[in-house]
């Protein structure tokens, strides 16, 4: 490891890519383990929470920790090849070294769940914060009432987590809904054809005793509330993670800001009365 | 500890005492035309007749590029470095009152629960030695906004100039008193010498802060057109943010090849569109007056009620350094209204 | 002056003709021109045209200010030299000349920086290019303000700038080098001068491409020497000598003296100067049989 005697926090730890799943042409994940032993033993996180993850000589780059963290040793991350870094992390191979940094931000507070019905409602490349939570409550599946999954992606080819989706579609003690919009379907398509608002309304998860978490495209998640709402879901029973460009992770660099809001030292993870609360700054 | 004299002449002592026992002693210089803070060799290379250097001295304690880690590719995987720093004394001389007072507003954001010991080390051994202003233009306005030449906040030394072509010296911190207690054989014992009148800016009556704030934390003046109308001119150059002691944003880049190369913390700016660019080409601030309405929310709601702090110490380089001459004290008066 | 200017832009705004006038007005103290965008007709009374008026507005034309295309068509408040970077904007299809209403100005010099003004204007404090400058009646326009200047440029081009240039051109090509490197080293790479340049209007600037990594965001030599030249080769034929990155640049970098380098060796090359003639397309995007290659060495 690195002999360091600063306590340098914008220094990444080595992890080591030790397993590549190819979710959709442009979207891969990436099982990642530290190097150092003590680390990855000990590494801890809670569902929710992001770290940045570096490609050497591109930079780094922030998602959330897509597994969940009942998984000991290892933990993953799904992303989409956009820019620079994220294109420089989808060239390399098993085996090759990346850097982290994290975990940073807060977290969904599974704790105060207990006994809550969950209703996970995601688009596209939204799924893996969802999922982190996802396989937390799966993992501690007794302490949860029903769990609802709505997953909507562009086509068939752009979902991600298919063989995860394949398994909790078999599982009695969840229910999936999965859709793709108009247009999207091939042949064998056997979910729904319909946008993820219209589909989360057909399904109509009862509010009572349930909270909801969303992740997708800003403009998704603006009718996926409107719709709870008209399902009688309260702002205060409507969770989910905001994202904003992000450099530092750590409350320096001053540019994920939404209004007076630092996203990465007070969020992520929201619920929609305080997502309403703040500034028009999306 | 008893007000010091410091006669003029008695810098080029103090210049060598400082380096010679291995620090730097950084002073408003001439450079292309300009007054900037600048590390000087001797006396004769300060300039004494500006009002403020066109950089603010944040540079000494956050500089402009800096190197955090470095990486190399090896056999077996990646060799990563973090970068140790370990700076020298550095005496900034010639500060004014105003930016003075920054130092604590830059603490506060690089402190905030994580610490960013690139500064912090840096502040720690840098000692702030004002100098009251004797002279001043119409962008100064740090009596707007709290200070005045009188401040003595965020000093380690703070000194007036008198008739008699010296300093009255006085040790603000416990740094500052150390400081003139190791330098002690290039100060003298204050004998009376009487200090220059001092410079003060008259206070822009329309303009009141706490109304500002009050107004900012209403969430509805996103939506309200003042915003456009007063700052649509605004071209986006980011200079505002680049001479402002108290701006703190910055990027992070990789540089190098593909086989070795370092991690760089570079000033960036907020005023920039790549600034909020997200990869996939949505810009929540794809205006500019959006842009520099969150600069004016990061000044006078963000840093007041975050970080406890003043976001705008009134020194007036913003003003001055505008190319379309956007005045953020007009915006102000505006949002005291 | 100022009466003729606010009345014809009162007109424009109450027909509907244009519906932003975009000019000139005072800051609050009155010491300082600031631009304005005048909406309503009865604000026309806002603008001003002195020698304080430095800036070349033509930058709120481009594409890169969306919010101001979407108030409506455009009136500007311009000058000779403005006007040429205007036509440039049009030559380069940047800017259809029906879709702007020029109101040009008749102009007796600026200041070289606001700040010089001690209320008058004298050579000492005006910009080379005001010295030479051919287009003091303003050459396109759809209305002209002000009365007919007398004014007629120096036959060879004179002052600070040029003799700057003289003075560089004697020196050895190390001593050049030496020169640029030095004056480049205090870039702080804060992209000012592309920002204020009308005729820098790419929406993805070459600095923020990064796949690859054109030019390194860093302000160390490096970095500095590649943003420096790229952005005086970006402008080759097409700058104006307009004057505003200099202005803008908040290390007193002499960029005039680059671009009117640069200008010089394209007159040389191919006898041209832009800004004149919004048909006759800059020398870098044609190609004729009888372009001079001997800068190709
Ligand atoms: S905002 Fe302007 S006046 Fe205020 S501290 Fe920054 S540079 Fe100085
Ligand atoms: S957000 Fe803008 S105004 Fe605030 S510190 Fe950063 S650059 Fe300065
Ligand atoms: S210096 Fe002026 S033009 Fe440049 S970003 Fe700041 S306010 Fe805008
Ligand atoms: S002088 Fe500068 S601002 Fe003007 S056209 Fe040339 S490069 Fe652009
Ligand atoms: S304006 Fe000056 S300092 Fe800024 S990028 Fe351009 S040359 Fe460099
Ligand atoms: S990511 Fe840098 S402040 Fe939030």
């Amino acid at each position: 490891m690195t002999d360091n005697k600063m306590n340098n926090i914008y220094l990444p730890q080595l992890v080591t890519i030790e397993d590549i799943y190819d979710e959709t042409p442009d979207v891969r994940s990436y099982r990642l383990v530290f190097k150092d032993s003590t680390l990855r033993e000990g590494f801890d996180f809670k569902a929710g929470q992001f770290g940045l993850y570096s490609a050497f000589g591109l930079g780094e780059s922030t998602f959330c920790i897509a597994s969940s963290p009942t998984r000991k040793g290892y933990f993953q991350c799904t992303f989409r090849r956009a820019g620079r870094v994220t294109n420089g992390m989808a060239d390399l191979s098993i085996g090759d070294t990346m850097g982290f940094r994290g975990p940073y931000g807060n977290w969904f507070p599974l704790d105060q769940w207990k006994g809550k019905n969950m209703v996970f409602i995601a688009g596209g490349i939204g799924l893996p914060p969802v999922r982190s939570v996802i396989w937390n409550c799966l993992d501690r599946r007794e302490e949860f009432g029903r769990i609802t999954i709505v997953y909507g992606a562009r086509t068939v080819s752009d979902l991600v987590y298919k063989e995860e989706l394949a398994h909790w579609g078999k599982r009695a003690d969840v229910t999936l809904v999965q859709a793709v919009d108009p247009g999207g379907q091939t042949p064998d398509w056997t979910g729904k054809v319909g946008f993820v608002p219209t589909v989360l309304e057909q399904t109509a998860p009862a509010a009572e005793n349930s909270i909801a978490i969303t992740c997708g495209p800003p403009i998704m998640i603006k009718f996926v509330l409107a719709t709870l709402n008209k399902l009688g879901f309260r702002d205060e029973q409507v969770y989910t993670t905001l994202e904003n460009k992000m450099k530092c992770g750590v409350g320096k660099c001053g540019r994920c800001n939404v209004g007076d809001v630092y996203i990465c030292k007070e969020g992520p993870v929201y619920n929609a009365a305080e997502v309403k609360k703040m500034y028009n700054d999306f | 500890m008893a007000d010091k004299y410091l006669k003029k002449e008695a810098l080029e002592k103090l210049i060598a005492a400082v380096s010679s026992s291995g620090g730097c002693f950084i002073a408003p210089t001439t450079d292309a035309r300009q007054v900037v803070f600048k590390s000087v060799e001797k006396a004769a290379d300060i300039t004494h007749d500006y009002v403020l250097a066109r950089n603010s001295y944040k540079e000494f304690v956050f500089p402009q590029t800096e190197v955090v880690a470095t990486f190399a590719v090896r056999q077996h995987g990646i060799g990563l470095t973090g970068k140790e720093v370990a700076p020298k004394e550095t005496v900034i001389f010639g500060a004014r009152p105003c930016e003075a007072a920054s130092l604590s507003s830059l603490r506060a954001v690089f402190t905030w629960d994580f610490i960013d010991e690139f500064y912090t080390k840096r502040e720690d051994r840098t000692i702030v030695m004002t100098v009251a202003c004797t002279t001043g233009d119409e962008a100064c306005f740090c009596t707007t906004v709290g200070l005045s030449p009188e401040s003595t906040a965020g000093s380690d030394v703070y000194l007036k100039e008198t008739a008699d072509n010296g300093y009255l010296v006085q040790a603000i911190s416990e740094k500052g008193k150390a400081f003139v207690e190791k330098y002690a054989a290039v100060f003298e014992e204050q004998a009376g010498a009487k200090t220059k009148k001092l410079f003060m800016p008259e206070k822009i009556k329309g303009i009141d802060l706490a109304k500002i704030t009050g107004r900012l934390k209403n969430t509805g003046h996103y939506d309200e057109p003042v915003w456009a109308e007063l700052t649509r001119k605004c071209i986006g150059c980011g200079a505002c943010t680049y001479v402002c002691p108290t701006c703190h944003c910055f990027d992070m880049v990789d540089e190098g090849t593909a086989y070795e190369g370092e991690r760089r913390k570079n000033w960036d700016s907020c005023q920039y569109d790549s600034f909020t660019l997200h990869a996939s080409g949505h810009n929540p601030r794809d205006t500019q007056f959006k842009r520099w309405r969150n600069r004016f929310m990061c000044k006078f709601s963000i840093y007041p009620d975050k970080f406890a702090s003043k976001g705008c110490v009134g020194c007036g380089r913003c003003v001055r350094v505008c190319p379309v001459r956007l005045d953020i004290t007009e915006v102000m008066e505006e949002l005291s209204k | 002056m100022e009466n003729a200017l606010r009345k014809k832009a009162k007109e424009l705004l109450e027909s509907g003709e244009v519906k932003v006038v975009i000019g000139y007005g005072w800051n609050r103290a009155k010491t300082r021109a600031t631009p304005v965008f005048i909406t309503k007709p009865e604000e026309a009374d806002r603008l001003v045209f002195n020698p304080l008026c430095v800036n070349n507005l033509s930058v709120y034309l481009t594409r890169k200010f969306k919010d101001i295309a979407a108030l409506g068509r455009p009136a500007i408040v311009a000058k000779g030299c403005d006007i040429r970077n205007i036509v440039v904007l049009i030559t380069e299809a940047q800017l259809k000349r029906e879709n702007v209403y020029i109101i040009g100005m008749t102009c007796s010099g600026v200041v070289y920086r606001q700040e010089l003004w001690k209320g008058e204007l004298k050579p000492e404090i005006m910009p080379t290019k005001c010295g030479n400058c051919d287009v003091r009646n303003p050459h396109a326009a759809d209305a002209v303000i002000g009365a007919k200047s007398t004014f007629v440029p120096p036959d060879a081009p004179a002052g600070m700038v040029f003799n700057k240039i003289k003075e560089i051109d004697s020196k050895t090509q190390s001593e050049r080098w030496g020169f640029w490197i030095k004056e480049f080293s205090r870039c702080v790479k804060c992209y000012a001068c592309r920002q204020v340049c009308s005729l820098c209007y790419c929406e993805r600037c070459i600095t923020e491409k990064n796949m690859p990594q054109w030019i390194e965001t860093s302000a160390h030599p490096r970095g500095n020497l590649s943003w420096n030249l790229t952005r005086a080769m970006h402008l080759v034929g097409r700058c104006t000598f307009c004057g505003e990155c200099e202005r803008a640049c908040p290390v007193n970098i002499p960029l005039n003296l680059l671009n009117q380098k640069m200008i010089m060796v394209v007159k040389d090359s191919f006898d041209f100067k832009s800004g004149y003639d919004e048909k006759t397309h800059p020398p870098m995007i044609v190609f004729s049989p009888d372009d001079k290659e001997e800068f190709i060495k």
